[in-house]
């Protein structure tokens, strides 16, 4: 089995006596969904941004879709990941100022320079895929959080990546809107993308993840595959998490 | 009916318990009543407007030779139709709409075909800037000025929040200075002294060397506003970019530049009326714009003591133009909040 993601001890501190990441060791295998659980502060969001060198890291090495990272960013390797890792946001961070459509164009027409037609066509079929082809025209700020979220993931898909990083993805969202992400994640990892989740929604733990990641204080607690985790997790630390996360 | 009397009632009451505030009233409506009275009796009856109808060739274009005046009449006139074609905006009958996209770049080229208007070309008379005036010298002054300044102004709000420490510094070091020493002293910097660092052989012209001060000065505050909207854009915006593979320059240019000006368009309007009006400033150094103009007529023993009438109809005409001005401004603004919002 190939690895998308693997990462060797690595570490990160914003200030001199805390670490947002300490000593993180974990592989993700292409295919595969890891989802990433823990308690607000842990560092879900750190290790994930990490991925795709919006953080850098301190310590350690890190491998994502074959391209080596160290605590030294280098740009052009920074920039050659980004190409091939898609990220969706909590906040979704779509631009207001560009249509639906164009928002989706603008990464594969100025970054892959792809025609304008042919990009245009894909971001079509991909808001279809989403079921919301009909707002293509429309700016950001009139659709709803639940279709500004999907357009988040067209737009991260328009780019043709091989792994696809969300940081929260519901959470900013109305409870009656967050089914319709889900379900358009559900179908991404039915067709076999490799994700990695931050996300607290259990049930969709549940159904689709392949493993679970249970970090604390920046350090991984426990890395067992979905079922184990749900049904009796290793770490103490984990089932007290579970737990009050039911109640 | 008894109701309303009562009410009416109980307003003389209100007024016969507050002497002093009553007195006051009376006392304001009667000194309102008598300004406007003398001076409307002053603009029928007392002003010689001569002043004004006999010489507005002059307030026009200046001491343009008189068998040119077609050259800046034909691009004031494109001016203001360029003005009406963007004020109408969708109100435009249809074949005229299809042009609407290259608005701005006709905003654009219209200051380079002033100055070939003005100062002639291969088919056209040179005319030397010496002889530019009036109300063409006064737009001249303020679109070019503008036009380079807007472009100086946004470099150097990018750089002064940049990374790298140098440019930033550098920046932030021009910006902060030419905020702190006013605009006359720049002009005369620009008009006096920067001819006396050439070699002699170098005459740059007058008109251009105003409008360089003009700009270098303007430029610091429009980087000013510009920064100022730079900074509201949440650096959400940029991770968003950088995470679809976009680069640093691209990032600028396509997501965080296009939403900062839309929120800088109010400051920035601000500045264009201000350096249409600071253009005044040049009549000092010896440019005929408006102000050059009206004081060289005040100067001529026909018209002496016609001080009101003149800046009366100056301020008549410099409030014409920055009403125009103010009002493309709103038509810009309501465009940018179209293409975010609705
Ligand atoms: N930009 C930053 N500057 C300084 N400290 C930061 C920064 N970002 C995160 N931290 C700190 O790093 C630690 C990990 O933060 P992180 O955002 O990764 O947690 P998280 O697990 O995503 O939390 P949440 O569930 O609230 O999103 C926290 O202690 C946080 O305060
Ligand atoms: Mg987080």
């Amino acid at each position: 089995m190939s690895i998308a993601i693997h990462a060797q001890s690595i570490s990160k501190s914003y200030s001199d006596d805390h670490r947002a990441l300490d000593e993180v060791n974990l592989s993700v295998n292409l295919g595969e969904v890891l989802v990433v659980m823990g308690p607000s502060g842990s560092g879900k969001s750190t290790l994930i941004r990490t991925f795709n060198g919006l953080e850098s890291i301190d310590e350690g090495r890190l491998e994502v879709v074959g391209i080596q990272l160290d605590s030294n960013q280098d740009e052009r390797q920074i920039k050659r990941i980004r190409r091939r890792v898609g990220m969706v946001f909590q906040q979704f961070n779509l631009f207001p100022h560009l249509s639906i459509l164009d928002n989706i164009t603008l990464a594969p027409i100025r970054v892959k320079k792809m025609q304008k037609k042919d990009a245009e066509l894909r971001a079509m079929s991909l808001l279809s895929q989403m079921g919301i082809a009909d707002q293509a025209m429309k700016r950001p700020a009139q659709l709803s959080g639940g279709q500004q979220q999907r357009v988040a993931i067209a737009r991260a898909l328009a780019m043709d990546p091989e792994v696809m990083l969300f940081d929260e993805p519901t959470s900013a969202l109305d409870p009656e809107r967050v089914k319709e992400v889900l379900d358009a994640m559900r179908t991404l990892a039915s067709a076999g993308m490799t994700m990695v989740v931050v996300t607290h929604e259990l049930g969709f733990a549940r159904e689709v993840a392949d493993r679970v990641l249970f970090m604390d204080a920046g350090k991984v607690v426990e890395l067992s595959d979905a079922k184990t985790f749900f049904s009796h997790a290793k770490e103490e630390r984990s089932r007290r998490f579970l737990n009050q996360m039911t109640n | 009916m008894a109701n309303q009397f009562k009410a009416r009632q109980q307003h003389y009451r209100r007024w016969q318990q507050k002497p002093i505030e009553a007195a006051f009233s009376v006392l304001i409506l009667s000194l309102i009543l008598w300004a406007v009275w003398s001076t409307g009796s002053w603009l029928i009856a007392g002003a010689d407007w001569r002043v004004v109808t006999h010489n507005l060739p002059l307030y026009a274009f200046g001491s343009y030779p008189a068998d040119q005046r077609w050259r800046p009449l034909v691009w004031m006139a494109a001016l203001l139709l360029l003005t009406i074609t963007t004020l109408s905006g969708d109100h435009l009958p249809q074949p005229l709409k299809r042009l609407q996209p290259f608005l701005p770049w006709a905003w654009i080229l219209m200051v380079p075909a002033g100055v070939v208007l003005l100062a002639g070309s291969a088919n056209l008379q040179a005319v030397p800037s010496r002889a530019w005036g009036g109300l063409t010298l006064t737009l001249l002054l303020t679109t070019a000025s503008g036009f380079l300044a807007l472009p100086m102004g946004i470099g150097l709000a990018i750089g002064r929040t940049s990374n790298l420490g140098l440019v930033a510094m550098l920046c932030r070091i021009y910006i902060d200075l030419m905020r702190a020493v006013p605009l006359i002293a720049v002009l005369f910097f620009g008009q006096l002294l920067l001819p006396l660092f050439l070699p002699v052989e170098i005459e740059i012209n007058r008109v251009l060397r105003a409008v360089m001060a003009f700009a270098l000065f303007a430029a610091a505050y429009v980087a000013e506003d510009v920064r100022g909207g730079l900074q509201s854009i949440p650096r959400t915006q940029a991770e968003a970019a950088a995470a679809l593979g976009l680069n640093a320059s691209l990032t600028m240019r396509l997501v965080i530049l296009p939403q900062a000006m839309r929120i800088a368009v109010p400051a920035l309007t601000n500045q264009a009326i201000g350096l249409l009006q600071n253009t005044s400033l040049m009549a000092i150094l010896g440019l005929i714009e408006l102000l050059g103009i009206s004081r060289s007529l005040l100067a001529n023993p026909e018209y002496i003591g016609r001080h009101l009438e003149v800046y009366v109809w100056l301020a008549g005409v410099y409030w014409l133009l920055c009403s125009g001005m103010a009002l493309l401004a709103k038509r810009i603004e309501r465009q940018g909040r179209l293409s975010t919002s609705s």
